[in-house]
């Protein structure tokens, strides 16, 4: 099973609150002088793709489009783990672009790249969270799309995969081609590499290409969406002191709690 | 990239279990071997001898994650790669490598480091410790005490006294399998911190090793000891960055969120300047530290610099984690919290490995031309 997983470097989410800050002029999040991470379900997505191929064969492509500085690392990151080969589209203004005109030029390279049965993508990415990347990139190949997949099993050619939703899970068979968007299992935790591998990444080579390489046009933003503004959600903290017997405060906590939809 | 490892496998495996493992002082047998699975056992030991093949540069970077997490298990890992894997690498016969390096780095074997005696500690040079050559057999007599990973280690390097001379000149090393008879565990310490890392006692009583088993040549000992130790020395600066920085990380996240007065305590210029003679601190002893690890690298001299970079980060980390107490007031003191753990842990790195009293001498040897 040949495999192109994309993924996308984003600001460690893990970084504490206060290291966040918003760029006002790009309403974007501030990168520069932060630690740069492959974004989490990006990461449970080649992990899913190595272990597809541990079972079934065939090829690992990583697949990254930034600026070249900062998603060199991702790819090396992505070799060390077991992936076979990379491919690095520079494009400095990445960041401040949104899903559908990245998706156009992922399709592209993804074309150019050739023979694929399967293409994997994070369910949402740590920052934009638009869970829009595996529909518009299926939509671009004329491939199936199955999103928010947390198991997948290969069957006599065939895939099948299971489907997180909101009832409970899917199994959901899949003709590949096929564009999956991966969410978490227990199964599927991002594997360490090796030092050794990590020094043999370094060595293997990455190709690198351009959006003109890919005669992707650069439209100067997502056609028909416009980030008007952003901010930091702000944190409040409330305490609430609930009065009466205990057997009164117990029935009332539980009565608050699920007015809060925690139970 | 070897710095993500590092800090992925520190966060994800060491972190959990580090406060459980310094209350109780278990030996973390399985994390000591996932870390060999990845490679981190024999970090600078050349590939073809089952190791990663790194460089002194992302060895200290890799050891300053691990003891960011805990200085205990930093120990465990620091002293078979500096300390036994170093020494092989640099001074054993080709097929003490291929014997050794392999099981070393591949968690197979766990190697510990015995030099100090009761009477010799600062004054290593002047150790009692025996060796005479018996037929096919080195024969060492002796009791080498403070060794780290004592308890379990199975290769034991064991600096003994082959010849009458005095001082380094009669001193000689040797590779020791605690399965050769005559060497036993002796009494195991009770520590202030790096608990989770065992120091023991290793008594020779007629211990018989292989005539093969001197490593380097008879009387070479001495500097190989001293060689080492430049090595190590900035494992132990790791460990002591590692530590302050832990300190630091802490007491800022503590200083955000802790209110007093109406206002967090980070508001209060006494919490700031703290806090940013820790960073300031921290940032020295890491640069010194990678200045030595560089010079390392390339191949040049660097025993006045690696002791620079010890005797500092060891000194910031004391500082550091003291701050870090106290900023966090009560809650620095109990376990629940990590301040009292760093600033146990701290205490050991301006110890072991050279006092900081030996690393001025070390040092002010060199300032004045006296080396």
């Amino acid at each position: 099973m040949d495999t192109i997983v994309c993924l996308k470097q984003v600001v460690d989410p893990e970084l504490p609150q206060w290291d966040f800050a918003i760029d006002p002029a790009t309403k974007r999040q501030v990168r520069m002088g932060k630690p740069l991470v492959i974004s989490t379900y990006d990461e449970n997505a080649l992990e899913l793709a190595l272990q597809l191929k541990e079972k079934t064969g065939g090829k690992v492509t990583a697949l990254t489009l930034g600026p070249q500085g900062e998603v060199k690392d991702a790819v090396r990151l992505a070799l060390a783990m077991g992936a076979d080969e990379a491919v690095v589209i520079d494009d400095p203004q990445s960041p401040q672009r949104l899903a559908a005109d990245k998706a156009s030029v992922l399709a592209a390279a993804i074309k150019r790249i050739g023979r694929f049965d399967l293409v994997l993508t994070g369910c949402e990415s740590a920052d934009w969270v638009e869970r829009a990347m595996a529909p518009f990139l299926a939509e671009a190949l004329g491939a199936a799309c199955v999103t928010f997949i947390s198991r997948a099993e290969s069957r006599d050619g065939a895939l099948s995969v299971r489907r997180t939703s909101e009832e409970g899970f899917q199994t959901v068979d899949v003709r590949l081609p096929a564009v999956l968007s991966v969410t978490s299992d227990e199964a599927i935790r991002p594997r360490l590499p090796k030092v050794k591998d990590i020094m043999a990444a370094m060595r293997k080579p990455v190709a690198n290409w351009t959006r003109a390489d890919l005669g992707a046009e650069d439209a100067g933003g997502a056609k028909g969406v416009e980030v008007k503004d952003v901010s930091i959600p702000e944190r409040t903290t409330k305490v609430e002191f609930l009065e009466g017997e205990p057997a009164e405060q117990a029935e009332a906590l539980v009565a608050r709690l699920r007015a809060l939809k925690i139970l | 990239m070897v710095q993500g490892l590092a800090r992925d496998f520190a966060t994800r495996e060491i972190l959990p279990r580090a406060a459980h493992l310094d209350h109780t002082g278990e030996f973390p047998k399985d994390l000591i071997q996932k870390a060999a699975d990845l490679g981190l056992m024999g970090m600078t030991v050349p590939e073809q001898y089952g190791g990663a093949g790194m460089d002194p540069v992302s060895y200290v970077i890799a050891q300053e994650e691990f003891a960011r997490a805990s200085a205990g298990v930093q120990a465990i890992i620091t002293v078979n790669n500096s300390l036994v894997c170093d020494p092989i690498v640099a001074f054993g016969s080709e097929s003490q490598k291929r014997r050794y390096l392999p099981g070393l780095s591949s968690g197979k074997d766990l190697g510990c480091y015995c030099l100090t005696e009761p009477s010799s500690g600062s004054d290593a040079m002047s150790l009692r410790t025996s060796a005479r050559l018996d037929g096919d057999a080195w024969v060492l007599n002796g009791t080498k005490t403070f060794v780290t990973n004592g308890v379990e280690a199975t290769i034991c390097i064991v600096y003994a006294r082959s010849a009458p001379d005095p001082g380094a000149k009669g001193i000689s090393a040797f590779i020791v399998e605690k399965q050769f008879p005559g060497i036993r565990v002796g009494k195991v310490e009770k520590k202030l911190g790096i608990k989770c890392s065992s120091t023991a006692e290793i008594i020779l009583d007629s211990c018989r090793a292989p005539k093969e088993n001197l490593l380097g040549e008879p009387g070479m000992g001495g500097r190989i000891a001293l060689a080492t130790l430049d090595g190590g020395r900035l494992g132990i600066a790791a460990q002591a960055v590692g530590i302050a920085r832990a300190a630091l990380e802490d007491s800022a996240a503590f200083a955000r969120e802790r209110r007093q007065f109406g206002q967090t305590i980070g508001e209060f210029q006494a919490i700031q300047w703290a806090l940013a003679d820790m960073a300031t601190r921290i940032d020295a002893a890491r640069l010194l530290m990678y200045r030595a690890a560089y010079l390392r690298r390339q191949g040049r001299p660097y025993t006045k610099e690696a002791s620079m970079a010890k005797l500092f980060a060891s000194e910031a980390a004391m500082w550091a984690s003291h701050k870090a107490v106290q900023i966090h007031g009560g809650y620095g003191y109990i376990q629940d919290y990590a301040p009292e753990r760093y600033f146990r842990d701290a205490k050991i790195t301006e110890i072991y490995e050279g006092t900081s009293e030996i690393q001025r001498v070390v040092i002010s040897r060199h300032v004045l031309g006296a080396r």
